[in-house]
């Protein structure tokens, strides 16, 4: 028993200092640009189940706004916008994809937030976000404040779980992985209500008639970036010029038209309200 | 590296509640397991037609199938048939359902190591069904399979961690839900290991103990 409470004590400092080490080693950059194009391929983490963010479509090919935006600077930067490797991850581990170095940019529909911008560095905006809250049609709920006392559905690692925990801790929340897994307990009657991003409660409630918007603007008037490792000036330079220069170009209302517009349909009446075109408004 | 105090103190309460999830999770699956481990071995020696084949068909497809799908099947699938249980209810079943079909198997081989004398000796000196069970057989059975069966404990307090998936707030899901909110992903980390093992290793230590006292006999001299 000695030996066996000796070992777990071994076990536990030997963890102690692998995670004190981790803390302190500093990670080499490997996004650098020389890097990518050695590689020949632009690493960019996107969503793949959040339609029209990113998703995957029938043919198995990743589509989608941010997608689109990742084409276009792997086409930029190296030549055939196919030389782009997309990973698809969630929510809640966006950060880790960039900290451990397996992503170069994430394109995720990636709220910019004060603790994030902590752990990340975030390029120039190009869509506003805020909250939305939906409820099946027959819901008596009407509002924010009705919520009391309800189960809420969130992602976890969102802003929406983020808003409510800081905002209406009184509101109990039932926290998934996946959207699909959120959206699914919504249908299952396993809350009350369901809270994301505004832009893709619009795609979902054209999608879903059964259900219905009670909020659509909630939260700090927020940013969507692009994010790269923090500390890789270069890359977000680089990420900076690019779309400031897409911004002049007209790319992002161009691709609202093509990738964004079919799945809002007329719950946004006039796209200058979620892109970022000029970010001095 | 400096860890954050402030963080760790803010939020220790929070892991006291996931740990007393966990373990309550953790101890009526363990519970639950057991008593279909021993009901699946009296299933298999009474004579009812078909019994036999059905203990086997459970064991079979709860050993084969992942616990992930297992939980996935409950939560999401059963709604669709009518039948909604909270994500606790799933939680509590799903790990039941695997870990009873480890422990009828476990269980299974202590039953089958019972020597075939020590029964007939049993039975020449006139001892009745019930005695006979009580006396000669579960003794021994159960110090054969009693190391399975701890293993089989320690195997279901590590499983609790998947039931996050299902929106269950045990430790993992905790921890995963303050990374992603908060991005502190070392303290939490280290408070998740700390909460593990004060769970894990008196467990283990306790199941080594009572292995000690009921294996007596079996000890090599």
């Amino acid at each position: 028993m000695n030996l066996r409470f000796r070992s777990a004590l071994t076990v536990l400092a030997l963890l102690m200092v692998a995670v004190s080490l981790g803390g302190c080693g500093k990670n080499t950059a490997k996004s650098s640009l020389a890097e990518i194009r050695r590689r020949d391929t632009l690493i960019v983490g996107v969503f793949g189940d959040k339609p029209p963010f990113g998703y995957i479509d029938q043919d198995g090919r990743n589509v989608g706004f941010d997608v689109a935006l990742a084409r276009e600077l792997g086409r930029v930067l190296l030549g055939d916008e196919r030389k782009v490797t997309f990973v698809t991850l969630e929510a809640a581990n966006r950060v880790a994809f960039l900290q451990s170095n397996k992503v170069d940019i994430i394109l995720a529909n990636f709220t910019n937030t004060p603790e994030r911008a902590e752990v990340v560095d975030f390029a120039q905006p190009y869509m506003r976000a805020a909250l939305g809250v939906v409820v099946p049609n027959d819901s008596p709920l009407r509002s924010l404040s009705d919520l009391k006392g309800h189960v809420l559905i969130v992602d976890k690692g969102t802003t929406a779980e983020s808003y409510f925990v800081k905002n209406y801790p009184e509101v109990e929340l039932l926290r998934f992985d996946q959207n699909t897994e959120a959206f699914q307990a919504l249908k299952d009657g396993r809350g009350a209500a369901l809270s994301h991003d505004n832009m893709l409660l619009f795609a979902w409630t054209q999608a879903n008639p059964g259900f219905k918007l009670i909020e659509a603007n909630l939260g700090n008037a927020d940013v969507i970036a692009p994010a790269v490792k923090k500390g890789n000036a270069e890359l977000l330079n680089w990420t900076n010029e690019q779309i400031i220069r897409l911004r002049k170009e007209g790319f992002f209302r161009r691709a609202y038209e093509k990738e964004l517009r079919p799945h809002f349909g007329s719950a946004v009446k006039d796209p200058s309200t979620v892109l970022v075109e000029d970010p001095s408004t | 590296m400096a860890l954050d105090a402030p963080f760790i103190a803010r939020h220790l309460p929070d892991f006291g509640r996931a740990f007393l999830l966990t373990l309550g999770l953790g101890v009526a699956a363990i519970g639950g397991s057991l008593v279909v481990g021993l009901l699946g071995n009296g299933l298999r020696h009474v004579p009812i037609p078909g019994a036999r084949f059905l203990v086997r068909s459970y064991v079979e497809v709860a050993r084969n199938t992942p616990l992930l799908v297992q939980l996935f099947f409950l939560y999401f699938g059963l709604p669709a048939l009518g039948i909604r249980w909270s994500g606790l209810t799933c939680a509590v079943v799903g790990l039941t359902f695997l870990g009873g079909s480890y422990m009828i198997e476990t269980f299974r081989s202590g039953f089958d190591a019972v020597k075939k004398e020590q029964i007939e000796a049993g039975l020449s000196i006139g001892l009745s069904r019930f005695q006979l069970v009580r006396y000669v057989i579960l003794p021994q059975a159960l110090a054969t399979a009693l190391p399975g069966v701890a293993a089989n404990c320690i195997f279901l307090l590590k499983e609790t961690s998947i039931v996050g998936i299902i929106a269950v707030p045990d430790l993992m899901h905790l921890t995963q839900g303050l990374i992603g909110l908060y991005y502190k992903t070392y303290e939490s980390l280290l408070l998740l290991t700390l909460a593990y093992l004060l769970m894990i290793v008196p467990a283990s230590w306790a199941l080594f103990r009572l292995e000690r006292r009921l294996r007596y006999g079996h000890r090599p001299a």
